[in-house]
């Protein structure tokens, strides 16, 4: 997952060699980019026209969609559950990342393995073993009943349970992203800081939490923008009270088979995407981010 | 529902034509071939009805036409009305309950269909079985108190515990009025607006709007919830894998279901062949037999056995103590009140 | 600092470990439904699995889908990341753009196009249709991959060989392809399991033809929550657990047997 290799030099070398016929970078692009143009620009261009002509043309759909209550009340659980999501990512992947990097080899790979398989592991199949771990007669529940709690809590079909096994989902991403700037932080240049007198919280704020700032700031974009548009998950653990935009966009389509409401959305969602990605990439770079 | 009709849906899809019908045209031509094949596709209910039609009505009529049948799920009109519109058929036969059937007429969905018993069609569907919405509970909770009725599920200080109706408010909105103290006899046309502002004093309990039947019957069977809305098929499945469940006929809520093939499919022939198959007297007998609905082909009757009868809710001591829907009378579009009910569910 | 450090990353590793756990022994419950703990264990949900159509179908279209969809994305990645890496045009940036949007639009957003779009071509519901909508989705990853460990390829190899009058395709038959071997199979990996993953899009276009595996959790979850999911996640968790722990056995039996590793291996 770390195999985003910068390397300049080679790269650089590879231009060095004599241009000749400029015409074979296209000839290898061209099936690609065909293919693309084909299966992915008209299939979005489609969920584009959709919104504007469905069921009559005009900006309808998008007036609805930014004015009624149901979608406004939608699109802010959609942005306060991925925010939520971010900070709990960011609350149990920091300390991990720098536990890993700070304890033995052998134990920072027993982590590693352990997020890996994680991250490996199909997201359904994490999403069900949340449906077990919180179901009423599941395991938690039947802890707080031996901890002589008389009627567990509602956990299942909550945003409780959504937002935890989100958290469970993306936050390989977030480790991932932290631990390998951390990995490269420089110990001598933390050392300098500590022989000069910082110690303890002053030497975490102002050595170590800037130095590890990029990682934050990767791993937290990308779960933002994945949690933004989860469907499964929400779907499936949530309850409709805290609807986020994808399952409401597939309940639009599959239930009431509307195309314009749902398209409308769909683009909201689509352009609040692009524009914290485009955001991103100015700053960093897109290629950074999946790393 | 006006879009499937507007003329508006032809311009967009004449948009990209020219790249789509470019692309498209190498691979539709083996797919249109293959949708001819000797398979009917049918839509499925899952659970007891699932299994009571393979039994009952698919083998049966695979062995004696040759034609296979293959099952897809779950039950979903904007799919139907999808495949109508992109010509893309998922599956040739449904059936329907009275809340979908008016709907999906109105809309030109359902093709046209002879009776093949007096009195046998309704908005171009085949009357097939009647099955009931019941209250449903845990016997494990309120130490040997049990809710009655409606007013009871509602009744949140007597009866603590979760609940779960269905997402589908053409069939909820009634129990709501019931359980305001509207009499049966007076239910229809709906006070729609009564009847929300009755959801909304159960809303906080409900834990689980179920959008399946086995997901209505796992939740039951499995605790997760204490009262519930379910059909009565889901209970008695529940009740006989042993979970600690009881039921009540009083208010239950009848609805009947019609078989109907889905407009210009590919396999019309095989398709109608199908639904007359399905209501004729001994096949829909066993179907229901099995499945406890009851049917509406009177002529099934003859072949019901007598011990199959207790759990019908057509049954003589069982019916009287029902009521049943009345889309034709029901006092809303029920486009609308889908819509509102999901607008209310957000909130 | 330290101490509660340790205990914050105890919790965080149980957090991360639980749920993949807890599906073992679920799956080996005799309960019809989820309780816990589990009244009895046996076998018979495996059985199950193993004889069901309605979850076989699913499980050998989700292999075929992902297999084809590997064999296409590579087919139209490797020329492509070669374009992009070693050359330099006009629109390159442009072009890494391109590559990378399917990873950049929500599914649910693309899950509404191919719908469409696919209904008017006439193969929503087939597998045609899923292997095509995932292979644009695997594009990305793959491209990462691929482009990773080219930018990594030391060209000295390349033109020593030609050097010796090899020509420009021996050369790329005997020493590009080879070096790149590890490289080219990792983001076939990553294509394969981005399709066998992939839920969204299946929900809505894989239909009664093409039914995969995901898709059928998915219905199954939110319908009857089959048991045999438990048995399913079970597989696909060990599935996984043997490829990430394959290179470590591996490594640790040619240690056991004194033979030197190789260089080429992939780096994690």
């Amino acid at each position: 997952m770390t195999a985003v290799s910068e390397n300049p030099v080679r790269t650089g070398s590879a231009s060095a060699r004599p241009e000749r016929a400029s015409l074979t970078p296209w000839l290898l692009l061209a099936p690609l980019a065909a293919y693309l143009a084909i299966f992915f620009v008209v299939p979005l261009a489609q969920v584009a026209m959709m919104s504007v002509t469905e069921p009559t043309p005009g900006l309808g759909n998008y007036e609805k969609v930014l004015t009624s209550p149901l979608y406004r009340k939608v699109f802010l659980n959609t942005f306060s559950t991925a925010l939520l999501v971010t900070v709990c990512c960011l609350l149990v992947g920091y300390p991990l990342a720098y536990l890993m990097v700070h304890t033995t080899r052998r134990r920072a790979m027993m982590i590693l393995l352990l997020i890996t398989m994680s991250f490996w592991t199909s997201f359904l199949v994490r999403t069900y073993a949340w449906m077990v771990l919180l179901g009423r007669n599941g395991p938690l529940s039947w802890v707080f009943l031996q901890l002589g709690w008389d009627e567990p809590p509602q956990m299942l079909f909550t945003r409780f349970a959504s937002t935890l096994a989100m958290v469970h989902i993306l936050a390989p991403y977030m480790i991932m992203n932290i631990y390998s700037v951390m990995q490269k932080i420089d110990p001598s240049l933390v050392r300098s800081a500590e022989s000069m007198g910082a110690r303890g919280r002053s030497l975490f704020r102002h050595v170590y939490l800037p130095l590890s700032a990029p990682g934050i700031a990767n791993g937290s974009v990308l779960v933002f923008v994945i949690c933004l548009g989860f469907y499964v998950t929400p779907v499936l653990l949530g309850s409709p009270r805290e609807q986020m935009a994808a399952g409401l966009i597939g309940r639009q389509i599959e239930e009431f088979l509307a195309f314009g409401p749902g398209s409308a959305m769909a683009m909201v969602l689509l352009v609040v995407t692009l524009v914290i990605l485009a955001i991103y990439h100015r700053r960093f770079g897109l290629d950074k981010l999946y790393g | 529902m006006t879009k499937f009709t507007d003329p508006t849906g032809l311009s967009r899809r004449s948009f990209l034509s020219g790249t789509a019908a470019l692309a498209g045209s190498a691979f539709a031509a083996p797919h249109i071939a293959r949708a001819q094949s000797d398979m009917l596709y049918i839509n499925s209910w899952g659970g007891p009805w699932l299994e009571a039609a393979t039994a009952n009505l698919f083998d049966p009529f695979s062995a004696e036409t040759g034609i296979e049948i293959s099952t897809v799920s779950p039950v979903s009109f904007a799919k139907l009305a999808a495949q109508v519109r992109t010509g893309v058929y998922e599956f040739d036969v449904t059936s329907l309950g009275g809340g979908d059937i008016v709907r999906a007429n109105q809309a030109g969905l359902l093709e046209d269909i002879a009776a093949p018993y007096e009195g046998g069609v309704f908005e171009n569907g085949v009357g097939s079985h009647a099955f009931a919405t019941v209250l449903g509970w845990r016997t494990d909770k309120w130490d040997g108190d049990a809710p009655q009725s409606w007013a009871d599920f509602w009744d949140v200080e007597r009866f603590p515990g979760n609940r779960s109706l269905q997402r589908y408010p053409a069939r909820i909105l009634p129990l709501a009025l019931l359980a305001d103290g509207v009499a049966p006899e007076d239910l229809y046309p709906l006070d729609i607006d009564r009847a929300f502002a009755k959801l909304d004093e159960i809303k906080d309990h409900i834990t689980v709007w179920w959008t399946a039947g086995a997901q209505s019957e796992q939740i039951l069977r499995d605790g997760e919830v204490d009262l519930i809305g379910i059909w009565h098929g889901n209970y008695f499945r529940a009740e006989d894998a042993g979970a600690p469940v009881a039921m009540t006929w009083n208010q239950a809520e009848i609805e009947r279901a019609y078989w109907v093939v889905a407009k210009n499919t590919p396999n019309m022939e095989a398709a109608k062949e199908f639904v007359k198959f399905a209501t004729s007297p001994e096949a829909l007998a066993g179907f229901v037999s099995q499945a406890n609905y009851g049917a509406l082909n009177p002529a099934a009757n003859d072949f019901i056995p007598d011990t199959a009868k207790p759990r019908m809710p057509t049954a003589p001591e069982n019916y009287p103590q029902t009521f049943e829907q009345d889309m034709l009378n029901w006092g809303g579009d029920p486009e609308e009140v889908s819509m509102r009910f999901e607008e209310w569910l957000a909130y | 600092m330290n101490a509660s450090f340790k205990l914050i990353g105890l919790l965080v590793v149980l957090f991360i470990a639980a749920p993949l756990v807890i599906v073992v022994p679920m799956s080996l419950s005799s309960a019809p439904s989820l309780q816990f703990p589990p009244p009895g264990y046996w076998l018979g949900y495996y059985a199950q699995y193993f004889s069901d159509p309605t979850w076989l179908r699913p499980t050998f279209n989700s292999i075929v889908i992902a297999l084809a969809n590997t064999v296409l994305t590579m087919l139209l990645v490797v020329p492509a990341t070669f374009a992009l890496v070693r050359h330099k045009f006009w629109g390159k940036s442009l072009a890494n753009i391109m590559m990378m949007m399917p990873m950049a639009v929500p599914h649910i957003v693309m899950a509404i196009g191919y719908y469409s779009y696919f209904g008017q071509l006439g193969i929503v519901f087939s597998k045609l249709g899923v292997i095509l909508a995932h292979t644009c989705l695997s594009v990305p990853i793959t491209f990462l991959v691929l482009s990773a460990n080219l930018k990594g390829f030391d060209r000295t190899l390349e033109r020593a060989a030609r050097s010796l009058g090899a020509t420009p395709s021996q050369t790329f038959i005997h020493v590009t392809l080879p070096i790149l071997r590890p490289g080219l199979l990792i983001s076939s990996l990553f294509a394969f399991i981005q399709s066998f993953d992939e839920t969204v899009v299946a929900i809505f276009i894989s239909g009664r033809n093409a039914e995969t595996l995901p898709r059928k959790m998915f219905d199954s979850i939110r319908q009857d929550a089959d048991p045999v999911i438990a048995v399913i996640s079970t597989l696909l968790f060990l599935v996984v657990l043997a490829g990430l722990l394959a290179p470590h056995v591996l490594r640790l039996t040619r240690r056991l047997f004194g033979r030197p590793a190789t260089h080429t291996e992939p780096r994690s």
